[in-house]
């Protein structure tokens, strides 16, 4: 199934006069989202927005600068939850921009939605599991996913 | 269809119930069979699968007298949910980019 968003985009105006709309937070504000973004690499910021309960988020996305090329390329995490502190949305935007004629570009790529309840809220999280044993679970449901499983069951399988 | 406003995390923050999860990711089970393999009661176990099914993550059939449980297979739904409710939103959002970017270069030329 589908797991990454790409979005396409044509502006007739210069990759510096995008840039700036990206990375300028009173711009991106007034196109996209309240945020208090810095264009600094390992910077952490949010946007709020109208929350979605019916989706579980409290409509905040928390994010972290991970790359900065100027005018060409943007990339920061993008999370979010029912509440702080519960992250059920784990994923990453990025943003290429690059000259085409006399306008700019875009592609907007958003990644890293994962299924399963978050693949078991990251195969559980937790210090009380010994590691050999979350590899193992990780790899039966990694199998149960993908349907080529030996060991677990496939959708609508009634188990052996 | 799973449901998404409960909690992942706190459904397997109980380790009886990861352990059921465990047993589910191998074969689907009926809450009998389920049971055995536990030192608690079978209401005790019947509650925990009532959590794991409450969250989304397991599905319970009936067949005859038994009630089985399985992982549930719409696991990916919440996923598909997301990816169509941003791809609109990525447009939308772009869309208003272009509008802004449109805006301040005629104030520019101004």
């Amino acid at each position: 199934m589908q797991r990454d968003i790409v979005v396409k985009w044509f502006f007739h105006h210069s990759p510096e006069k995008v840039w700036e709309c990206l990375t300028d937070p009173e711009l991106v504000n007034e196109w996209f989202m309240k945020n208090d973004f810095l264009p600094v690499v390992g910077h952490k910021f949010q946007f709020h927005s109208r929350p979605l309960p019916k989706m579980g988020w409290d409509g905040i996305v928390y994010c972290e600068v991970l790359e900065i090329v100027p005018y060409q390329k943007l990339v920061y995490t993008w999370k979010g939850g029912p509440r702080p502190g519960v992250i059920g949305l784990d994923t990453i935007l990025i943003w290429t921009l690059s000259t085409d004629g006399d306008g700019t570009r875009l592609i907007l790529e958003h990644k890293g939605f994962s299924g399963w309840k978050n693949i078991i809220a990251s195969i559980f999280m937790e210090n009380g599991w010994k590691k050999g044993i979350q590899r193992r679970f990780g790899q039966i449901l990694d199998n149960y996913v993908h349907g080529t499983t030996e060991h677990g069951p496939l959708p609508g399988d009634c188990g052996h | 269809m799973a449901r998404l406003n409960t909690d992942p995390f706190q459904a397997i923050a109980d380790t009886n119930r990861r352990e059921i999860l465990m047993l589910l990711s191998a074969k689907k089970m009926s809450i009998n069979a389920l049971a055995d393999n536990f030192n608690i009661s079978r209401p005790a176990v019947s509650k925990h699968i009532k959590v794991l099914h409450k969250t989304g993550f397991v599905q319970i059939t009936e067949d005859g007298r038994e009630r089985y449980c399985e992982l549930n297979p719409h696991g990916f739904d919440e996923v598909k949910q997301w990816i169509t409710f941003f791809e609109q939103f990525w447009k939308q959002k772009l869309q208003n980019l272009e509008n802004l970017l449109d805006k301040r270069a005629t104030e520019s030329k101004n």
